[in-house]
Order: C-alpha cells, then sequence, then structure tokens
C-alpha cells in the first residue's frame, strides 16, 4: 500500500539541516523587503556591538588623553621634525635617539617624544620653539606640518629632518586636543550601556506589572492603567530631565532616569496582548484541566507576549539613545571623565561659529546611525513577527 | 448634545484630574525626596545653620511633608506654584515672561509637521509596496532617529555660521524687542501682524526658520509614519473598493475621498503629539537660546531652583492633559463611535 501511495507532501519550506546564518539568508524569499529592512537594522546593529567590544583594540588612543594639538582639523596632525642644518641631519626617527628634541606644550610632540624616549624640552609656543633651536638649547624640534615651509622660508639656515611624522587624527581632535576618533569609539561603549540599562530596567518592572494587571483585571488593572497612562502622555524628556537633575551624574542614575519613561509603553504593549490572549482556547483549555493562575501566566500568557516585547524592546533601546544624548547635551549626563556623544556634541556647540565643524559632526551621525539601526530592526521586525502591528 | 455625548465629556474631564493629581504628586516627590534638603541646595555652602532655618520657615521646607505636600496641591489647584527661589517672584510669573516664546516655536513647528508628514503619509500610502513608499518609510525612520539638538546644531553651522543666511539663536535680533505696549499676545509674528509692524515681522519669521524646522522636521517623522497607516486603513475600506470600481480617477479617490475621512483620526494624533513636541522643544531652545520654558527649565536646574522647576513641569503636565482633553472631547464630537 505505502509503495502505491505518491509522495504528494512538498519539500519542506525551510531546510533544518542548514544553518542559522544560511536560514537567515532564505527569510529574504518570504519576508521581501521587510527583511532586508531588519537586515539592515541587523548588520547596523552588529558592527556596533564589535566596535563596543573591540574599543580597546580599536581606539588609536585614550579617549580621555590629550594626544594632540586642540582643533586639529579631520585628517591633520602630523608633524614634520626640523634641525639647524649643518648638524648632519638625521633621516628617520629611529636615528634621533640620543637627540635633545624641542616639543610644544599640549602638542602632538610631546607625546610623540615621549613614546620615542627621548629627552625633551618643553616650550610654551612656537615662537619659543624656533628661538631654542636657533639659541642651540635643542638639536630638534617638532613642528607641525602646515607651518613648515613658513618656518623654513624665516629661517633659511633650518633643514627638515623628517616629515609626515607622528599620527594623523583621521577625525580630528577636540577643543582640548582630545583624539576624536577614540572618543567615538568608546563612547559606543557608553551610550549603548546606558540604553541598554535602561531598557532592561524598564522591561523588569513594565512586563511583570503588565502581566498582573491584564491577567487579575479589576481595580489593580483600573489603577496600574490610570498611573501609567499618566506617565506615558507626560513629555517623557522632562520627568528623565527631573531625575536626573536629583540623581546626580552616573551611568546608572542616568539609565533610570530613563528607564522610567519606558516602562508604560511596556506595561501598555503587555497588557493589551494578556487581554486577548486570556480569552483564547488554550487559556481556557489550561484552565478547565486544573492549571492554576500563575502556572497559566507563565506557561501559556508569557510567551505568546515576547515577540512584541522584542520590537519595544528594539524602539526602546533607539529612543533611550537618543534621550540619554538629549541630557548629556543640556548637562546632565555622565561624569566628564566618560567619553560621551552627547557631552561631545554640547561641547562642540560652544565652537560652532568659529568653524570646527568636526567637533559635532560625527558624534552627531554615529548617535543617529545607531538610533536608526534599533529603529529599522524593530520595524522590520515587528512586520516579520506579527504583519498587523505595523501597517 | 445628545445624553451620550454628554456623559462622554463628563467621565472625560473626570478622568483628566486624577491623571493630573498623579503628575503633581511624582512630581513633587521626584524633587522634594530625593535631594535631600533644598534649603542646603539653593543657599550652597557657607549658610549659617540661622540663615539655613529661616529660609526653610519662609520656604515652608520646616514642616512635615505630607503638610508640604498639601500645601503645594492647594497651591496648585489655584494656579499658584509658590515663590521662585532664586528670583523671589511667583513662579506664575515666570512661566508668564517665557510660555509665549515655546508657543510660538510650537505653532510653526507644527505647521511644519503636519505639512510634510501629511503629505508624505498620504503619497507613501497611494503609492503602497512600491520604491517611492519605502523611501519614505526609510528616510522617516532616520529623521526619527535624528537627536533634534544635532539636526539643530547642523543646520545653525550650514545656514548661519557657513552661509550666514539665517540667525542662530533667539527670537529677535539685538534692539528690536517690541516695546511693552507693543506687546498683546507676546506671540512676535502675531502682535507685528496686529501693530503693521512689517520690519519686526520679518525679522521674527527669519528667527523662527531655523529652530521650526529642526523640531517640525523630527516629529514629521513619527507623523508621516501614522499618516500613512491611518490612509491604509482608509484605503482598505470598501467605499473606496466601490468608486474604483465605477472608474473614479485613482488620485482624487485617495487625496479627496481617503483623504477626507482619515483627517479625524489624524487630527487626533496631532493632539497626542503635543507631548513629543514640548519635550522637542525643550533641546530645540536649548540648541537655539531661545526664550521659552524648556530653557527655563534648563536654566533653573543650574540654579537648582526646586519651585520653579517643578511649577514648569506641572505646567507642562496641564497642557498635555488640556490639549487631549480637547481633542478628545472634539473627536466625540466628530465622531459618534466614540463612547464610553
Amino acid at each position: 500500500m505505502s509503495e502505491t501511495t505518491p509522495d504528494i507532501s512538498p519539500a519542506p519550506l525551510v531546510d533544518d539541516d542548514i544553518g542559522f546564518v544560511r536560514r537567515i539568508w532564505r527569510g529574504r524569499i518570504w519576508y521581501g523587503t521587510e527583511w532586508y529592512i531588519t537586515v539592515a537594522g541587523g548588520l547596523i546593529l552588529l558592527s556596533i556591538t564589535l566596535m563596543t567590544i573591540m574599543a580597546p583594540v580599536l581606539a588609536p588612543h585614550d579617549p580621555n588623553d590629550f594626544v594632540g594639538a586642540p582643533f586639529t582639523p579631520p585628517g591633520g596632525g602630523p608633524q614634520a621634525l626640523v634641525a639647524r642644518s649643518g648638524e648632519s641631519p638625521v633621516a628617520s626617527a629611529n636615528e634621533i635617539t640620543d637627540e635633545l628634541i624641542g616639543v610644544q606644550r599640549n602638542q602632538n610632540g610631546v607625546n610623540l617624544a615621549k613614546e620615542m624616549e627621548l629627552e625633551r624640552e618643553r616650550y610654551q609656543n612656537q615662537d619659543e620653539l624656533i628661538a631654542g633651536l636657533q639659541n642651540e638649547e635643542v638639536d630638534l624640534v617638532f613642528i607641525d606640518q602646515n607651518l613648515v615651509p613658513e618656518v623654513l622660508e624665516a629661517n633659511p639656515n633650518f633643514d627638515v629632518v623628517n616629515e609626515n611624522l607622528g599620527r594623523i587624527y583621521r577625525l580630528g581632535t577636540d577643543n582640548l586636543g582630545r583624539d576624536i576618533t577614540s572618543r567615538i569609539i568608546w563612547g559606543a561603549r557608553t551610550i549603548l550601556g546606558v540604553a541598554l540599562a535602561s531598557a532592561l530596567l524598564s522591561s523588569l518592572i513594565g512586563i511583570p506589572l503588565g502581566l498582573i494587571s491584564g491577567f487579575v483585571g479589576g481595580k489593580v488593572d483600573r489603577t496600574l492603567s490610570l498611573i501609567m497612562d499618566s506617565i506615558y502622555s507626560f513629555p517623557g524628556l522632562l520627568l528623565a530631565i527631573a531625575l536626573a537633575a536629583m540623581l546626580g551624574p552616573g551611568l546608572i542614575n542616568v539609565a533610570v532616569a530613563i528607564s522610567v519613561i519606558y516602562i508604560p509603553t511596556f506595561f501598555r504593549v503587555v497588557r493589551g496582548q494578556v487581554l486577548s490572549i486570556k480569552e483564547s482556547l488554550y487559556v481556557d483549555a489550561a484552565r478547565s484541566l486544573g492549571a492554576k493562575s500563575p502556572n497559566i501566566l507563565r506557561r501559556y500568557i508569557f510567551p505568546n507576549v515576547i515577540p512584541s516585547v522584542t520590537v519595544v524592546f528594539s524602539f526602546n533601546i533607539a529612543d533611550a539613545i537618543i534621550t540619554a544624548a538629549g541630557l548629556a547635551f543640556i548637562g546632565l549626563g555622565l561624569p566628564p571623565d566618560i567619553p560621551d556623544w552627547g557631552y561631545d556634541l554640547s561641547k562642540g556647540h560652544s565652537f560652532l561659529v568659529a568653524g570646527q565643524w568636526w567637533m559635532i559632526t560625527f558624534p552627531g551621525i554615529m548617535i543617529t546611525l545607531v538610533a536608526a539601526g534599533f529603529s529599522l530592526f524593530g520595524e522590520g521586525l515587528s512586520e516579520i513577527l506579527n504583519p498587523r502591528l505595523v501597517k | 448634545m445628545s445624553p451620550g455625548l454628554r456623559r462622554y465629556i463628563v467621565v472625560r474631564i473626570l478622568l483628566t484630574i486624577p491623571m493630573l493629581l498623579i503628575l503633581v504628586t511624582v512630581v513633587f516627590f521626584v524633587l522634594r525626596v530625593i535631594p535631600g534638603d533644598p534649603a542646603l541646595a539653593i543657599m550652597r555652602e557657607g549658610a549659617s545653620e540661622e540663615q539655613l532655618a529661616s529660609f526653610r520657615a519662609a520656604t515652608g521646607l520646616d514642616q512635615p511633608l505630607h503638610i508640604q505636600y498639601l500645601r503645594y496641591i492647594s497651591g496648585v489647584i489655584r494656579l499658584d506654584f509658590g515663590e521662585a527661589m532664586k528670583r523671589s517672584i511667583p513662579v506664575t510669573e515666570e512661566i508668564k515672561t517665557f510660555f509665549p516664546a515655546t508657543v510660538e516655536l510650537a505653532m510653526y513647528s507644527m505647521l511644519v509637521t503636519t505639512t510634510v508628514g501629511i503629505f508624505f503619509g498620504a503619497y507613501a500610502a497611494h503609492r503602497r509596496k512600491t520604491a517611492a513608499d519605502y523611501g519614505i518609510r526609510i528616510s522617516s525612520i532616520i529623521l526619527y532617529s535624528l537627536p533634534i539638538f544635532w539636526l539643530g546644531l547642523m543646520l545653525q553651522m550650514i545656514f548661519g555660521a557657513q552661509l550666514g543666511w539665517l540667525p542662530v539663536s533667539g527670537r529677535l535680533s539685538a534692539g528690536m524687542t517690541p516695546s511693552p505696549e507693543e506687546t498683546i499676545t507676546g506671540l512676535y509674528t502675531i502682535d507685528a501682524v496686529l501693530t503693521r509692524n512689517w520690519v519686526l515681522l520679518k525679522d521674527a519669521l527669519l528667527h523662527l526658520i531655523l529652530p521650526c524646522l529642526t523640531l517640525g522636521l523630527v516629529l514629521a517623522g513619527i507623523f508621516t509614519r501614522l499618516t500613512r497607516a491611518n490612509m491604509l486603513d482608509v484605503l482598505e475600506q470598501d467605499y473606496i473598493t466601490a468608486g474604483r470600481a465605477r472608474g473614479i480617477w485613482e488620485r482624487v479617490l485617495v487625496y479627496r475621498h481617503g483623504l477626507r475621512n482619515a483627517a479625524i483620526p489624524i487630527v487626533t494624533l496631532l493632539g497626542l503629539q503635543v507631548a513629543l513636541l514640548l519635550a522637542g522643544a525643550i533641546l530645540t531652545e536649548t540648541t537655539f537660546s531661545w526664550p521659552g520654558l524648556g530653557r527655563l527649565v534648563v536654566q533653573r536646574i543650574y540654579d537648582r531652583d526646586f519651585t520653579t522647576l517643578q511649577g514648569t513641569i506641572i505646567f507642562f503636565a496641564m497642557i498635555v492633559a488640556g490639549v487631549s482633553l480637547i481633542v478628545d472631547v472634539l473627536y466625540g464630537f466628530l465622531d459618534p463611535r466614540i463612547r464610553y
């Protein structure tokens, strides 16, 4: 009998043997554009996460070190070594170990000389530096590469020993001479930490309250809903400002201040879901078989809430990132020794008119990128998990 | 007015009261309990014990917390937010000074939001699942992901610092502030029209462009999505299909029949954006040195002036509650299906 029955079952839609990555890759056929939106968001998040983990390796400098001249434009910062001519100028950086080097205060050269373990003499400014070389106080001086032609013209007896020495600040330096590239890389850690912590806090409070409120109903539900709706209708940033102002600076404090805004979001979504799931047949079936309420809540209702919670979580992190940056911009963020994009933006604000565009451009792009990453991820995911949630 | 509608309005008003009470309570306890001693905070170090005691007595801080709370609530009911700690003037006066700037900013930003949001939202719904739709959806996500203050900084840098086309801070150029007799509403653009002061009007409008674009565009990101979702609901209705069957031109169907019917929920959603608008106004005002309520809040944080802070935040809550009440009541008038 079984031999004559033709095999009419179609090939399985999803092959269980293929790996995780390939299964995701196949998803594009089913979900179309939503898949691309989710994956675009996911890729942004993946790279940011990698950046966060690899920060010590990726960042060229310590984010709080004054490594270069203040306001070095992006790509700027290389130094030239200049010496008096007739001193048999050395050709490479390796050959200058015994020379006495003149460096300028708060300059790239200070660190360069430190790295090369050179004897060094400090000067306050460029003019003193050149005078020091003229008076034979030092053998060599570090000079900003852009200024070399000028210096050579004024002092014909000088020679360039080595050009393009030192490092390039790809995204420039800020008003204190800190490397913006490094601050951005380390800042990703800060902002992701704050956003994740606050989203976790809100979900840990909001989800149980929503479950209880929706499941128990009655007076508890009405009271909780009223409180949550009040907070929900209020401009969240103001509440966060008040809390952050009171709690003072600190990573946990900022996360707590932000988390309060989003508790109602989790509460409302979970409560709404519970209300509809509560009426479904399988819950009735479980109850008629004698399942206790806590068990029904845990094993039948909670798992069905997870998809929407995931979506809310993603949107919540996106929002928390923007809110955290906003708090820092107002001056209510983290202590100044933690690299923070929002704080950098507020610093850059003061120098905007002077034309130092790089101080505000890059941190802002990063905030937008990370927030958009979480939003895109949530947007695509919500359509994939629940096509009726977002049209 | 039908009994159903009357009942709906009464219930809606009664629901607003506990909501406000909850918010006042939350704000009061957040600002009073956590910081410890406001007297110490405002008097700074070096104040003697007697000075602190007299300050506490003058501001009622020596009373037990529940007495302070009841006093404050009874004041709030009479719209009396107490006296500003920093400048010994009533907080209500402070709010009155700064409020018109926020209203003006919010008004014109809303104009930007609705124009951009409704146009692109309706267009995306019309061209559902085309490249235009996805383009608009993704750009609205990106717009919403922009930190409002950063967009402001960028516009300031490009149009203010680099091109020099537009002013980047304040409501008016120096020396342009109208005299008290010329100030009628406190909204400079409206005052200028009323007093026929065209120079003032131009100056005020120029100062409004960048802040309103900043705030309006970021909110337009959300509003485009909401309009699109509502339009999609409407375009699925039977009468649209019927119209299509009769051969009505698609464009007329979408933008005349569809958009008009989507207008009610869209206007309601606009009312609900007020909370977001005010939150955004705080950051926009900080970026553009706009002398509004948001800036007042930020400044009083630095001054550690808790009464002003508390009063302003509660005032914000009242606006939000008031606007959503008005919108809901209007909605009840417009749509007979909405009843408790």
